[in-house]
């Protein structure tokens, strides 16, 4: 359904982030896609999106297959007409407009009898968000806020819905909930991208996984394939080995060097 | 008390322009974080617009010894309504051909650029229409005036006021419940989400310009209604209106409106009573005023009245 061939997006026309990334999201899924800070994760979500420009990004190379239409460098606003949704990193709610009027901005795109019906229906699945409509946004909790950020980007009616962390900075059990309503926007079939640094959440929920270390796909497989995966296990999971010694850091440095 | 209340209406009157001019650089300001130094230039384009579009073809001797204007002679009310109307598009044609090929480069960059697009829209003004004072027609009499409470309030003055008003409220209204309001606040807030919402951000822009383009018509010709004529110097005016839109707070149209009624009121009130105190000194004092005023809060309260409150989760 969707599919990255070979993109490479260049910053301020000389900082190459995306050295070729290739991965594919079938229908109905949910892929994953891993690494550590800087590795490219959110320029990859920008190329998709089409929010390279206000950052000065650019797509140099490479093809983003949506639904058979290339797609890239196209305008974000067709872009999430046609069926991709971002929530953006760090929730990104907009503090100062209340609960309803931040849905409402999600469904910009679509007739207002339908935006107003889809709120309700977020409503009652989210008790809390109903309770606290008229409220201004800043003053939820983080849970709340990213709760209201997906329901946001599912106000546009997504059939792709593309996650940048969604489990930063929120405590254990919400990440739980998170995890859970992940699913269950999945099951109704939306399929989902999400992009973690969080492994063991990602690994769990995705069916699918890449990941990407400095611009580069390094790694991809089922989820249980990587779960089983020593390298994954060390240096995603943490499992198993302890470190404490200065030589295993070094030898973290230097797996990773090969990895990459 | 008479005297007091003339001036108070005056003073009202003036404020309420102030406030309609301070309300056009906010809203830019909110939108678009930039400083629209063209905005002057728009009073001034609107207004001349309006006494070509209303002023009867090839008048003779009128109005008080100004050039005649050949005009097209169309009724106040449609001169008014096709004068915002031009303006506008005027507004939004700056954001969409000037300012938003600039998205990304600093906001510097943009604001420099409205400063000459400003002298572009001038020199245009003045090349069309030349540079003596116009006379304006109102369809009151412009020197009419009627008794209250042993006060004489002047049709100008109330008129400006409820030009004001209906503009407010209505700008108001838009803001807080329609979906554009909604969108537009989402915009302020937050552009780059507000692109990933998939909102069309750039649509949305050139319709905030154009509002403040329609807001800038109606507050160069109530103005020079005021003076009962217009020239090309009519747009320096927004300068006197910098001091209300910093009071209030940078980013507040409901501070701006307040520090602008506040400011007009006292501007008059100072020219009516404590100009003569001050003997040489006080000449035009009262026109100093405001820039004093503007001085103690960029000192005191650098955010103003109204400037955002930062609301955050603790």
């Amino acid at each position: 359904m969707l599919e990255l061939s070979g993109v490479e997006v260049v910053y301020h026309s000389v900082v190459l982030v995306l050295k070729g990334i290739s991965l594919n999201v079938p229908q109905g899924s949910i892929v994953a896609l891993l690494g550590p800070n800087g590795a490219g994760k959110t320029t990859t979500l920008r190329a998709l999106t089409g929010l390279l420009d206000i950052h000065e990004g650019r797509i140099t190379k490479g093809q983003i297959l949506w639904q058979g239409q290339n797609i890239a460098s196209q305008k974000a606003e067709s872009i999430v007409a046609s069926g991709i949704a971002q929530v953006m990193e760090g929730r990104r709610i907009f503090p100062e407009l209340s609960v309803e009027e931040n849905l409402f901005a999600g469904a910009s795109g679509r007739p207002k009898k339908d935006a107003l019906s889809d709120m309700e229906k977020f409503y009652a699945r989210f008790a809390i968000l109903g309770q606290r409509r008229k409220q201004m946004a800043g003053y939820l909790s983080g849970g709340e806020q990213q709760m209201l950020a997906i329901a946001r980007a599912l106000m546009a009616k997504p059939k792709l819905l593309l996650l940048d962390e969604p489990s930063l900075g929120l405590a254990p059990k919400i990440v739980a909930q998170v995890g859970e309503l992940i699913q269950e926007v999945n099951k109704e079939g939306v399929s989902i991208l999400l992009v973690e640094q969080n492994a063991s959440l990602a690994l769990d929920l995705a069916s699918y996984a890449y990941v990407m270390e400095s611009g580069k796909i390094v790694l991809d497989g089922s989820s249980q394939e990587l779960k089983d995966d020593k390298d994954v296990q060390e240096f995603y999971l943490g499992v198993g080995t302890k470190q404490s010694s200065y030589r295993d850091v070094k030898l973290y440095r230097r797996r990773k060097r090969w990895l990459s | 008390m008479q005297e007091f209340l003339q001036y108070l209406i005056s003073g009202l009157a003036l404020g309420a322009l102030y406030a309609l001019v301070a309300l056009g650089f906010v809203v830019i300001y909110r939108a678009s974080q930039v400083f629209n130094f063209a905005h002057g230039e728009l009073l001034t384009f609107g207004a001349v617009l309006m006494v070509w579009l209303n002023s009867p073809p090839q008048v003779g001797e009128l109005g008080l010894g100004s050039v005649s204007v050949d005009g097209l002679g169309l009724p106040w009310g449609v001169a008014l309504f096709l004068s915002m109307l031009v303006t506008g598009a005027v507004a939004a044609a700056i954001e969409r051909f000037a300012l938003r090929p600039l998205v990304g480069r600093p906001i510097f960059v943009a604001i420099i650029i409205t400063l000459f697009i400003g002298f572009i829209l001038r020199t245009f003004v003045m090349l069309i229409w030349g540079n003596d004072a116009m006379p304006i027609l109102t369809p009151w009499d412009s020197m009419g005036s009627f008794e209250l409470a042993g006060a004489m309030l002047d049709y100008n003055s109330l008129a400006a006021i409820a030009a004001a008003a209906v503009l407010f409220v209505s700008f108001g209204l838009m803001i807080r419940f329609t979906r554009l309001g909604i969108l537009m606040r989402a915009i302020s807030s937050d552009q780059e989400t507000s692109l990933a919402l998939g909102i069309p951000v750039g649509r949305i822009l050139g319709l905030t310009w154009f509002i403040a383009g329609a807001f800038a018509a109606v507050s160069g010709i109530f103005l020079g209604v005021r003076d009962y004529s217009v020239d090309l110097n009519l747009g320096f005016v927004a300068l006197r209106a910098f001091p209300a839109v910093i009071v209030g707070g940078l980013d507040s149209a409901l501070g701006a409106v307040i520090a602008a009624l506040i400011l007009g009121v006292l501007e008059v009130l100072t020219a009516g009573y404590v100009n003569a105190e001050l003997g040489a000194f006080g000449k035009n004092f009262h026109m100093v005023l405001p820039y004093v005023v503007m001085i103690f809060f960029l000192v005191f309260k650098p955010y103003g009245l109204f400037g955002t409150k930062k609301v955050e989760r603790l």
